[in-house]
């Protein structure tokens, strides 16, 4: 019997004398796994990032956001009976507004828009509880200091060019206030919200000093247990809904918002995956005709191996080796690029305050090769057979 | 039945080719064995069925109807999947138009046979110097077979027919694409083969001056043995 080393060996000589050809055949193969790869490994890290923030949120707290349901376009407004409501419907611990608007900072003659959120001193612990931020230097503002700001690393810098530090006075709309903490610079931001990094944060006294009829951009509601955040979610939307018509108040709960970033997630999946799955095909497809040609110009050789003793199995692996060869080398180059993709996109990601890691995942790498390799032989199969049931004396001869 | 100490028999041996009224016959029923150790050689004008003798007797082509014995084996009743690993190990080939694989060295070509049959790397390329360097080819090993002459190219083939140190050497037409120097140097190998080394030999050849140096010769004609004497001598 034939050794399995020498045949992969003759295989990979027989397809580096035609580099062109086999070049252009693996394009296919290439396209399809880095597609799938790059988007599975992006899929990974993006609902990995959304699990650690709704993690870090918990999963006993409720989101309100007005106006979220029509992106903003009919902006609803919460009142302070609303709160109240909110904080009597059962099941409810605590109800945390968060005051958001935007302002000019002025810094050294320097000015520049910035946002601005603020929550009551008494219920500041919110902030930590939900992770958006963390302390870099300095301190917290205290209760009811109302002339205290903290401020996200990148407004001190790069948004002001000459670099904001510690206890140095602002102006806020022409109001004074001091910088009493700098956050660490921040690598998450939660479906798109605001990015701590570039968050200016006060105290609701702080706050009402440049804006005085402020509501709450985002209200967040504690609920006294896991158990009962459906049916106070529930009772919350029902409220609003009530009140100010359908999808005019957007009430959510972590964890919902993680099922919904699994559904779009998945769906997005299936349709990349898809479209690798079609490219694969394809490519499959190129890999068949490549290997038709291979064996009509290699006529004469098979009729020669043939007539010195190669059975018709030993004539069937070769081609089919050399199929699955172009299968897996067009599948090592994919998920070399779909990881430099996915790469790239977690940089950019995490470049614009979006944590998003592009794991490198042994199983996805693994399968993705075995599956282009199993591709590649697939195709490879018929030309094969053909290879191998050729008559000698009629393949000697052949010109 | 298969003759003792035949290596080759062939028995009531024909070959038709097409179907209906296009039937050619190329091979008529024909009767011949060759013993261990013999130098023969088949001639006949082109035409005369001697190709197709050839790929019959050599296992490359299966019979319309007929068996062919080889050391006592019907291979006409082996698949073609054994009968490729059988001619293999049993014959050497030496065509006319040399069939050394184009992107392989001389080295290489020698090897591919050993490389079918399984033999170790280290093991198939010491054989294989070893047989280039019987052929006279050393200096010549690397060489793929654009960089050779006519007849290195014929000894590299010979030396591949060697490899699996089979007991029947094939030739089709060994000189005919070789000038009379190169023709003579190739037949004086042949000439060895059979004279030290004791290999039956199988010349095919239309050259009168090449089969005359066969110790025994059959001819065909229209697809028949003619000269029934001759050949029943060598039976």
């Amino acid at each position: 019997m034939f050794s399995v080393i020498d045949l992969i060996e003759a295989s990979a000589k027989n397809l580096s004398r035609s580099k062109t050809r086999t070049f252009l055949t693996l394009l296919g193969i290439i396209i399809g796994v880095s597609a799938i790869v790059s988007l599975i490994s992006i899929g990974g890290g993006l609902t990995s990032a959304v699990e650690a923030q709704v993690q870090r949120l918990g999963s006993d707290t409720i989101f309100v956001i007005p106006g979220a349901a029509t992106f903003g376009m009919f902006k609803t407004t919460i009142t302070t009976s609303d709160i109240s409501n909110m904080e009597n419907t059962s099941g409810v611990m605590d109800v945390v507004p968060i005051y958001s608007t935007s302002a000019v900072m002025e810094y050294e003659k320097e000015k520049s828009t910035i946002s601005i959120s603020a929550v009551e001193s008494s219920k500041a612990s919110i902030f930590d509880n939900v992770g958006f931020f963390e302390l870099g230097e300095g301190r917290r503002i205290a209760a009811n200091e109302s002339g205290a700001v903290m401020i996200g690393d990148r407004i001190a810098h790069p948004t002001f060019e000459k670099e904001i530090v510690l206890r140095k006075q602002v102006k806020i709309n022409g109001e004074d206030y001091k910088v009493v903490g700098i956050l660490k610079p921040a690598n998450t931001s939660f479906g798109g919200g605001p990015n701590s990094g570039n968050m200016v944060m006060m105290s609701y006294e702080g706050f009402k000093r440049i804006a005085n009829d402020a509501t709450p951009g985002i209200v967040f509601v504690k609920t006294t247990s896991k158990e009962s955040v459906e049916g106070a979610a529930d009772d919350i939307q029902a409220y609003f809904d009530d009140k100010y018509g359908e999808d005019s108040v957007l009430v959510s709960s972590s964890e919902s918002i993680l099922g919904q970033v699994n559904q779009l997630l998945g769906l997005i999946t299936v349709f990349v995956v898809g479209i690798g799955a079609i490219s694969m095909l394809v490519g499959g497809i190129g890999i068949t005709n490549s290997m038709v040609t291979s064996v009509l110009e290699r006529t004469k050789e098979i009729g020669i191996l043939k007539a010195i003793g190669a059975s018709n199995e030993l004539v069937l692996s070769m081609f089919m080796l050399e199929a699955g060869f172009i299968g897996m080398v067009g599948g090592i180059i994919g998920i070399v690029i779909g990881y430099a993709f996915a790469l790239i996109v977690s940089f950019a990601g995490n470049a614009s305050g979006f944590a998003l890691g592009a794991a490198i995942n042994p199983q996805i790498t693994f399968g993705a090769l075995a599956f282009s390799m199993l591709v590649g032989m697939g195709a490879g199969f018929y030309p094969a057979l053909r290879a191998a049931r050729m008559d000698p004396v009629n393949a000697l001869r052949y010109e | 039945m298969a003759k003792e100490n035949a290596i080759i028999q062939l028995e009531n041996v024909s070959k038709i080719y097409g179907m209906g009224e296009e039937k050619v016959i190329a091979l008529d029923k024909v009767n011949f064995s060759v013993r261990r150790n013999e130098y023969l050689s088949i001639m006949g004008p082109s035409g005369s069925g001697k190709t197709t003798l050839l790929d019959i007797l050599s296992t490359m082509m299966k019979p319309t109807s007929g068996n062919v014995y080889i050391e006592g084996v019907n291979t006409t009743k082996m698949t073609n999947g054994d009968l490729a690993s059988f001619r293999g190990m049993k014959i050497g080939f030496v065509f006319q138009t040399f069939h050394l694989l184009p992107r392989l060295t001389a080295l290489e070509n020698v090897m591919t046979p050993m490389w079918i049959n399984g033999m170790p790397r280290k093991e198939r390329e010491i054989r294989a110097k070893e047989l280039l360097q019987s052929v006279g080819l050393k200096d010549r090993m690397t060489h793929k077979p654009n960089e050779l002459s006519g007849g290195q190219k014929q000894r590299v083939s010979i030396a591949r027919a060697l490899a699996m140190d089979p007991p029947l050497i094939v030739a089709d037409e060994p000189t005919g694409n070789l000038d009379t120097n190169s023709g003579q140097n190739v037949m004086e190998i042949l000439d060895k083969l059979h004279k030290q080394e004791k290999r039956t030999v199988i010349l095919v050849t239309h050259d009168k001056n090449v089969g005359k140096r066969a110790e025994q010769q059959i001819f065909i004609r229209d697809g028949r043995v003619e000269d029934e004497k001759k050949v029943g001598k060598i039976m």
